[in-house]
């Protein structure tokens, strides 16, 4: 795992950010907020991921950067002086698991046209280890990222102040 | 009494209105409550809402329980819009902090909710950005990001037309998710870069409801089930369109996907 690796990571998910808040029409001083608060959140996933010694599965790195993303969305929305979901959900978007999504969707749609039992029961693993998986992660990040709202209710609901 | 009455219904109104018009701008149910209480205690009322999946419903009274009033005011569909999320979360501080009276507060209200055009070609542009990028971080080479940047583009503008044009939002998912399938999938088809299968599943991502999503489990945390319920099946229902769609597409194109 190299530097270049986790700045790019980094920079990506900024991009992802930015683009993904346009879609919410967000206050234009939120796009900096949402882009550095993704860029570090996604970083941290990467890094938990792939790290050498302590690689987590990917239900527990996204929920422990989704964690994160909601800490750092609520200690900065005051400073972008929006409300801390308009900083904090687009930065979560680049960690949707949509590959899993993907896949889950097309196994059932291959189970659908699969009638022989062996193939059947191929798409119907796959379908069912993408969905637990994307179920999971997704999950993982709602709750890991809403947390923060309510336990720093008072910052959370005072941004706007 | 009667001026009273009178001024309830008003203030009640107005702050129904305001209820629907954050709700529809993508807030959470939590903060709905919190700005609408903070605006009725300014004004000395006791506020008292449900959110129902198609209407909001609004008792305002005066301190001790008397002279309520109920209104209940139509859900409005429209996109989500944080940056009218936050100028109304604004104005209930602004009210709370400098006891502004009601007949003061309509006048910043009809401010606050002035519609602002945002910039639809910038928006088109920074989406088609994002989802390149996802791309990448899928995995995907910069082949594959340029093709889902042309996927997204193309799907995009047909979803902000079809939208414009009013069409009913399930239609839409579905034939952006084509278009954006089959554009998508040319990677494969003419063996475009050596992830094809990435700039697939990654050219619809961007109709993926994810902020439907997350604030239906942050209503089901606040246990406003009922609203989280609506909204998880309503961002369900959009992800099925999606994939209805996708799974045309593959087929048109005659792509596998394992």
């Amino acid at each position: 795992m190299e530097t270049l690796e986790i700045l790019e990571d980094g920079l990506f998910a900024a991009i992802a950010a930015i683009g993904f808040a346009a879609i919410s029409n967000p206050p234009r001083r939120a796009y900096l907020y949402c882009a550095l608060i993704a860029a570090l959140g996604h970083s941290l996933r990467y890094i938990l991921l792939n790290h050498p010694y302590f690689a987590f599965h990917i239900v527990v790195s996204s929920t422990l950067a989704a964690f994160v993303t909601g800490c750092l969305a609520v200690l900065l929305s005051p400073m972008a002086k929006t409300p801390a979901e308009t900083c904090l959900f687009p930065s979560l978007l680049p960690m949707i698991p949509g590959i899993y999504a993907y896949r889950f969707f097309g196994a059932i749609a291959m189970c659908l046209f699969r009638s022989d039992e062996s193939n059947f029961m191929h798409y119907f693993y796959l379908m069912a280890t993408n969905g637990i998986t994307c179920l999971f992660i997704i999950l993982g990040m709602v709750i890991g990222a809403t947390l923060p709202i309510f336990i720093f209710k008072r910052i959370s609901f005072r941004a706007t102040r | 009494m009667e001026e009273t009455e009178s001024s309830n219904l008003e203030m009640c109104e107005l702050l129904a209105d305001y209820a629907v018009r954050l709700l529809g701008s993508g807030a959470t149910c939590i903060r709905i409550e919190k700005n609408l209480t903070r605006i009725a205690s300014t004004w000395r009322k006791e506020a008292s809402l449900t959110i129902m999946p198609r209407h909001v419903h609004l008792t305002l009274m005066d301190s001790g329980g008397v002279n309520a009033v109920t209104v209940i005011s139509r859900n409005v569909k429209s996109a989500i819009s944080y940056d009218l999320n936050t100028r109304l979360s604004r104005l209930s501080w602004k009210i709370a902090d400098e006891h502004i009276p009601y007949k003061e507060a309509v006048g910043l209200y009809k401010k606050a909710i002035a519609p602002r055009g945002e910039n639809r070609w910038w928006v088109l542009f920074a989406v088609s950005c994002a989802n390149a990028s996802f791309c990448r971080l899928f995995g995907g080479d910069f082949v594959a990001m340029g093709v889902v940047a042309f996927a997204t583009l193309c799907g995009y503008y047909v979803k902000q037309t079809m939208l414009e044009h009013k069409a009913d939002s399930r239609v839409v998912w579905i034939v952006c998710a084509l278009i954006s399938s089959v554009l998508g999938a040319t990677a494969g088809l003419f063996g475009l870069g050596s992830t094809p299968e990435v700039a697939m599943a990654t050219s619809v991502l961007y109709l993926v409801p994810g902020i439907p999503f997350i604030n239906s489990f942050s209503d089901l945390i606040d246990r406003h089930y009922i609203c989280a319920i609506s909204r998880f099946i309503d961002a369900s229902i959009l992800t099925a369109c999606l994939s209805i769609g996708l799974c045309g597409g593959m087929a048109l194109m005659n792509m596998g996907m394992f």
